[in-house]
């Protein structure tokens, strides 16, 4: 053993070596970027994996590294970041941070009325610096920064094309349209001031005048316009003037739980808060049963070694599943139009205009939709995990049960049912808190509707919580709210997760889980 | 199995590629599926004459404005885009786009509605390069004559209308209050209404007054007349129409390439007036736009100013699009085009869509009562009413 | 379980098969009637087109703009990679809960199943900010980039997959890991070598979930993937019908057929294993 204890154990530690590395080279960087709490986070995960895999205690964490490094990054992070946005107003004119706001505020230019345009041509020496030269009402050099009126003829001008356009200005060469395009990036920054007035690139061939629009005040954080000489105070992260008058952008800011409040307290959340949670929990509750029902036999019709062609219909039925879900729902709403639906056109051929129903018009039958279509969207998931576990329980308690005389329907509920419950409840469960969110189902088969006559308040017949909170946030005052929509987010998970922990509690999961050690 | 792993690495490195972003030097262009063509043809123009590289990136319409909210501050936007007039000032809020200063003479050169549409604060954010409004479609074969009241054309309907043959008189995208706010509007009704200083007041709903009342009476009595039909949603309605199964609908400019596959010998018109008055119809505008974080505004400019407002290349955009052009030069090429007519004459009384944020609250509420109305839920008074007031009530108005 | 051959039970079962069958299989015969069709227009349709044409198929796979082969191409090679990495990560991880006790595991094994409760819905922009910072430092994990895309799903890998494959690794006798460990190998070994062949119905459980759950994803392809070419199916398709007017349900329909085909191929190949039983010849009970 001794050769391979030396090769196992110099690949972890070699690993583990270029491990921190990577992550000294990205805490660094981000050090040097100005980042410095992000920087810690590398570090911090590399010196915990390190730690990890040299102590032997915690050995069975090992196993779980991969798997928890992925989820800490890609799963809890945007959890974080949602928490944190729900802290502050976020939304429509409050989308970026105080500096980003302030700065592009500042770089706003206006120019005055009659301002004066002038046409440019740049010339650049070895050294790679500039000179400008402006024709417009007055001739004006740039030259080392400094911008004069000059008058022609100039001793400095040399012109060998003879086109009355110099091509040499001292020693600096004038440049093509092309080198210009060229050197754009550069040129763009370019500001050259000129009797209190600052000119700017415009175009290939013109410089206009681009006067600064804001000042800013840091201590009193006043923004002021130069051209109108008003003055704009922040009120909750908007540059707002005396008269009420904003400037946009504005920025967020950390507002405290005052989102949380505006859900509590808001009249168009509680008037219809009832009926919407019911629904919710409803249809969570009847999709997980239809779709085990309907899961879990074709399961085990498919598992019965009586039938034939058992793989051609277990692809068959396996079709749902198949097609990604934002093309089948639509489909489903095409087909369950009311006029021209094929299957309203079916149930008329039948039975006349009786046949047709309002699948997505009439409050209730909306909600009968939803669990239908679900139905189909759902079962095969519930039918691959049942044939898995299916495998699962020992051919010899149904024989020995047989022996004793048990009956079919006996045997499945005696046998089957309790050990298949025992694995999948918790995805029972999880498939509840999934229904419970499906805020994409809701969205492309109903939006939430048909909506139920009068009500103030625009909660659907088929809304279910998140669907219905996430509308208001997108549809409210002023654009979009996303600091209100992520308040949203984390509400309805404490919601789920205060339901699922009293689900496992009761299915007896948590004990479970101390089991079998 | 190392050889697996060996390619499996080997196809994880290739599967990089640097992000795309607006870099300077180089110009990054957002067009939809109908534009992507002729962007490409001006780029490979510009291209040719500057040496610029381009790319276009093939973006879905209705995804731009979201996209250009994440995408720009971080860098990651394009320099130019296309965008809807209606989505301005969310867009403008947000900090996003640049203004594009033209010369007066330019600006003359383009529909005066269409410059507003995209103006804000005295600045103008977009190059409008087309402007849609609804109007009647009709098949000349079934209706050759089209009356000149609105009231005529429902009792012509009522009897073109066969449910079990399948053939319809008149049917109005259901239930789109783009579309039917021609019924709302001839009476007086209006969404917003203007405050003294004629800025768009959000608190001054008009859905609920005595014309758009009058609009969702009539709606509702089409649907009675058995005339508008549940469920005829846009793919239904220019479907039956096609098939010259249907004599007229309201419709825009993007309904037309199917009908001319179809071969259905149509005419396009202005709405008939509707007790006694001219309907207003609501036009949408569409404009490039210079996003805030181009880092190459100058050559964004250059793109747009010199080889976007071209005739040639207006004219193409609505070989492509099928929208009347916004610049003049190219609308007068258009004089004999009788859809092109047609659709100005419906649009002469047009409003723009309100580009406030607000609207957001708006089409909900509206498309639900519209819902009730169509589905005889709901009788069309009180539908509207509630409508307007849920709208004040998730405005904060008093 | 199941009793005998009789003639009434065969012809209620396949009955009761053939009904299901037709749920399942209606929606998609519809659209695969669409896909023919000569028009475009979801209403017009009927079951058996009056003309049909194999020209949206054509136009799918040969059009300049929409790259078809190519999203079928990458929707395909993520969706494996993701899977197979999902079931290594996640059996790793079901093998330690299973089979040993550790401070955190109870609340380890919770967190997991909670964690995955969370309305994901605005993790968009979080993610962006992610993708763009991790592309600074590896260019070829970033934005717009296929590693940066299957990092994200794996992160979601662990859960309720976690909890399945727990559950069935309880199922096996610790008995065979013990008479290994007499043997000299250490639990890695013994898990390679002796439990994953013995647990090959859930490992393909987990892969068959994984693949198609990644196939289908649209929100989070749609944030990573920038260009046409590193697009996969669910996003190049929602181009098509983006635009609300745009009328192209049968190149769209055509599309959805074609984009059915590669799970059910994952499919078939996995499902004898899903069915194949437990062998447990390891050590009699």
């Amino acid at each position: 053993m001794r050769d391979t204890f030396l090769l196992r154990h110099g690949a972890k530690i070699l690993g583990l070596g270029v491990l921190c590395a990577l992550a000294i080279y990205a805490a660094s960087s981000l050090f040097v970027a100005g980042s410095y709490v992000l920087a810690a986070l590398p570090v911090l995960a590399a010196g915990i994996i390190t730690y990890i895999f040299l102590s032997g205690r915690r050995y069975p964490i090992r196993w779980l590294v991969p798997g928890l490094l992925f989820l800490f990054v890609m799963v809890l992070y945007p959890i974080g970041y949602t928490f944190l946005g729900s802290l502050t107003n976020l939304g429509t004119g409050h989308m970026l941070p105080r500096e980003q706001a302030i700065e592009q505020l500042l770089d706003r230019t206006y120019a005055p009325s009659n301002a004066e345009r002038y046409s440019y041509l740049v010339f650049q020496d070895a050294a790679g610096s500039f000179v400008f030269l402006l024709q417009g009402r007055e001739t004006i050099l740039v030259l080392n920064g400094q911008a004069t009126a000059i008058s022609l003829p100039d001793e400095r001008f040399v012109d060998e094309t003879g086109d009355g356009q110099p091509d040499y200005i001292l020693n600096y060469r004038r440049l093509e349209t092309l080198e210009i395009v060229a050197l754009l990036p550069t040129l763009q920054q370019v500001r050259v001031v000129y009797e209190g007035m600052t000119f700017g690139i415009d175009s290939l061939t013109e410089f206009s005048v681009q006067m600064p629009k804001y000042s800013y005040d840091e201590a009193a954080e006043t923004m002021t316009d130069l051209e109108t000489g008003m003055a704009y105070t922040v009120v909750q992260g908007i540059f707002t003037s005396e008269k009420g008058e904003e400037i946009y952008p504005g920025y967020r800011v950390w507002v405290g739980f005052a989102n949380y409040i505006r859900l509590i307290t808001n009249p168009q959340i509680s008037a219809p808060f009832a009926r919407v949670f019911l629904w919710t929990i409803a249809f969570a509750v009847l999709s997980v049963a239809l779709s085990f029902t309907l899961g879990l036999g074709l399961a085990m019709l498919l598992n019965d070694p009586r039938i034939r062609m058992r793989t051609l219909y277990r692809v068959l039925v396996i079709v749902p599943y198949a097609i990604p879900s934002f093309v089948t729902i639509l489909v489903w709403r095409g087909m369950l139009n009311q006029n021209f639906g094929v299957i309203n056109q079916m149930l008329m051929s039948f039975f006349g205009s009786a046949g047709r129903v309002q699948w997505l018009e009439n409050p209730w039958v909306a909600k009968a939709a939803c669990l239908l279509v679900n139905l189909w969207l759902g079962y095969p998931y519930m039918m691959i995990v049942a044939l898995g576990a299916l495998q699962s329980i020992p051919h010899e308690l149904y024989e020995a049960s047989h022996v004793d005389g048990a009956s079919r329907w006996q045997q499945f509920r005696k046998i089957t049912l309790p050990m298949l419950l025992m694995p999948l409840a918790p995805l029972l469960i999880g498939s509840f808190a999934f229904n419970f969110n499906n805020f994409n189902l809701i969205y492309l088969l109903t939006q939430g509707r048909p909506a139920v006559p009068n009500t103030l308040t625009p909660a659907g017949a088929t809304d279910i919580l998140l669907s219905y909170t996430y509308r208001l946030s997108f549809e409210g005052q002023r654009g979009n709210q996303l600091g209100l929509a992520c308040a949203v987010s984390v509400v309805i998970f404490l919601v789920i997760a205060t339901i699922s922990a009293i689900n496992f509690r009761m299915t007896g999961t948590l004990e479970e889980l101390s089991k079998n050690v | 199995m190392k050889r697996v792993v060996v390619l499996v690495l080997g196809v994880l490195l290739l599967a990089g590629i640097a992000a795309t972003a607006s870099v300077a030097g180089k110009l990054l262009i957002w067009a939809d599926d109908t534009r992507t063509p002729i962007m490409q043809e001006v780029a490979a123009q510009f291209t040719a004459a500057y040496g610029v590289e381009v790319e276009i990136q093939q973006v879905g319409f209705s995804d731009m404005p979201g996209q250009l909210l994440t995408a720009g501050p971080a860098g990651e936007g394009p320099d130019i885009l296309i965008g809807p007039h209606d989505k301005l000032g969310e867009l403008i809020q947000n900090g996003l786009l640049e203004p594009i200063v033209l010369p007066t003479a330019v600006i003359r050169e383009f529909n005066p509605s269409a410059i507003t549409a995209f103006s804000w604060g005295g600045l103008l954010y977009g190059v409008p390069y087309a402007i849609e409004n609804v109007a009647l479609i009709y098949n000349k074969a079934l209706l050759p004559v089209l009356p000149s009241t609105f009231e005529g054309l429902l009792t012509l309907a009522k009897g073109l209308t066969d449910i079990e043959a399948g053939t319809y008189g008149l049917l109005i995208q259901e239930p789109d209050p783009f579309h039917t706010f021609a019924l709302h509007s001839a009476g007086g009704g209006y969404i917003f209404g203007f405050d003294a200083n004629g800025v768009l007041n959000p608190c001054d709903v008009g859905l609920d007054n005595a014309g758009s009342i009058a609009g969702a009476k009539l709606l509702d009595q089409m649907v009675k007349d058995g005339i508008e039909v549940a469920g005829a949603d846009y793919g239904l309605v220019t479907g039956l129409f096609g098939q010259g199964k249907l004599a007229a609908m309201i419709g825009g400019p993007w309904t037309l390439a199917d009908v001319q596959k179809a071969g259905i010998n149509y005419a396009v018109a202005a709405i008939p007036t509707i007790g006694g008055n001219v309907p207003k119809v609501f036009s949408g505008v569409q404009a490039f736009e210079i996003s805030y974080y181009s880092k190459n505004k100058v050559l964004a400019n250059l793109f747009v100013k010199d080889f976007l407002i071209t005739k040639p290349v207006m004219l193409r955009l609505f070989e492509l699009g099928n929208r009347p052009p916004c610049y003049l030069p190219a609308l007068a090429d258009l004089s004999g085009n009788a859809d092109i007519q047609g659709f100005a004459a419906a649009g002469a009384n047009s409003i723009p869509m309100p580009n406030i944020p607000q609207m957001n609250s708006v089409w909900g509420p509206w498309s639900d009562a519209l819902a009730l109305i169509v589905n005889q839920q709901l009788d069309p008074e009180t539908a509207m009413k509630n409508a307007a007031n849920q709208i004040r009530t998730t405005l904060g108005c008093p | 379980m199941y009793s005998r051959h009789t003639l009434i039970g065969s012809i209620v079962r396949h009955a009761l098969l053939l009904l299901a069958v037709a749920f399942a299989m209606f929606p998609f015969l519809w659209v695969l009637s669409a896909s023919f069709n000569v028009t475009d227009g979801m209403q017009m349709q009927r079951l058996i087109p009056p003309n049909p044409t194999l020209a949206h198929y054509k136009d799918l796979f040969t059009s300049p703009q929409y790259k078809f082969g190519i999203w079928l191409w990458n929707s395909v090679k993520i969706s494996l990679i993701t899977s197979a990495f999902v079931v290594a990560l996640t059996a790793l991880a079901a093998y330690s809960f299973s089979r040993f006790r550790f401070k955190g595991r109870r609340v380890g094994l919770l967190g997991l199943l909670l964690v995955q409760m969370f309305p994901q819905m605005l993790a968009i922009v979080a993610l962006y900010v992610l993708l763009l910072t991790m592309g600074d430092f590896f260019p070829f994990a970033g934005m717009n980039t296929h590693t940066g895309l299957i990092m994200i799903y794996l992160g979601g890998a662990m859960g309720f997959n976690t909890w399945l494959m727990k559950g069935y690794f309880d199922t096996i006798p610790r008995s065979l890991e013990e008479s290994a460990k007499v043997d000299g190998a250490t639990p890695f070994q013994a898990f390679v070598r002796i439990i994953l062949p013995l647990v090959r119905p859930i490992l393909a459980t987990i892969f068959v979930l994984t693949f198609i759950s990644v196939y289908s994803d649209f929100m989070i392809a749609s944030i990573v993937l920038r260009t046409a070419e590193q697009q996969t199916i669910p996003v190049g398709l929602r181009v098509l019908i983006s635009d609300n007017y745009g009328n192209r349900w049968a190149l769209f329909a055509a599309g959805a057929v074609i984009s059915a085909l590669p799970f059910l191929a994952v499919f078939l190949v996995a499902q004898r294993s899903l069915v194949s039983g437990l062998t447990r010849g390891g050590v009699k009970e």
